[in-house]
């Protein structure tokens, strides 16, 4: 899970590998604070995958992908 | 998850957050003054319910997401103190679970030019870089190292 310069290093690191996902730098930040904004609270529970998907789900990141185990 | 282990991780993560890196099973043990045993035995249900990863060979703490227990290409700074991410969207959470700004150091893995990244209220400046996940959700936790 790696940040790059452009969608065009993306695609030279890949060397031909089958790309995964690509998000904006912005997305990115809003599914990390959406994940992690918890993480530290004093009444934290683990998230349960319900609570997962519907994060992912709310910011657009659906698809094969994107399914929790 | 019992409430025994939710309050070992709460101490786990906080003692992480105070030191910048990752606590020991004997600095766990006491501030929580439990026996190092029930420390070590903590971390390995932790473990294995994915609250927390540990070394495979040795009892420490390789991640305590999205904290990094070892040196990585993902540096954070904030609150004046710094951390290791696992990972990009690792290296944005600490900011969100610190609930702070910050900023993120790294380099990109194609051509390894530094890239810095400041986080103002949870958003990018400048927002110009790009995130690439390799491997699909259903398999994180495969090997969540490489992940």
């Amino acid at each position: 899970m790696n940040l790059f310069r452009s969608e065009g290093h993306i695609k030279k690191w890949l060397n031909g590998r089958e790309p995964g996902a690509t998000l904006t730098a912005v997305k990115l930040s809003e599914l990390a604070d959406a994940w992690w904004h918890d993480r530290l609270a004093t009444d934290w529970v683990p998230h349960t995958r319900d609570q997962n998907r519907a994060i992912l789900d709310h910011l657009g990141l659906i698809g094969d992908f994107w399914r929790l185990p | 998850m019992e409430e025994r282990d939710i309050a070992l991780r709460r101490q786990t993560y906080r003692l992480f957050v105070e030191l910048g890196r990752a606590p020991t099973v004997d600095e766990i043990a006491d501030i929580t003054r439990l026996r190092p045993i029930d420390v070590a035995s903590g971390w390995r249900r932790l473990h294995d319910a994915h609250a927390l990863v540990l070394q495979p060979d040795r009892l420490e703490i390789r991640m305590a997401n999205p904290f990094s227990g070892i040196p990585t290409r993902y540096r954070v700074r904030a609150a004046e103190r710094e951390w290791y991410a696992n990972c990009a969207w690792d290296a944005f959470g600490i900011c969100a679970a610190l609930q702070v700004d910050g900023r993120i150091e790294t380099s990109c893995p194609d051509c390894g030019i530094a890239i810095g990244v400041d986080v103002r209220e949870q958003r990018p400046d400048p927002a110009e870089f790009w995130f690439h996940c390799l491997v699909p959700a259903a398999r994180w936790w495969d090997d969540i190292v490489f992940t």
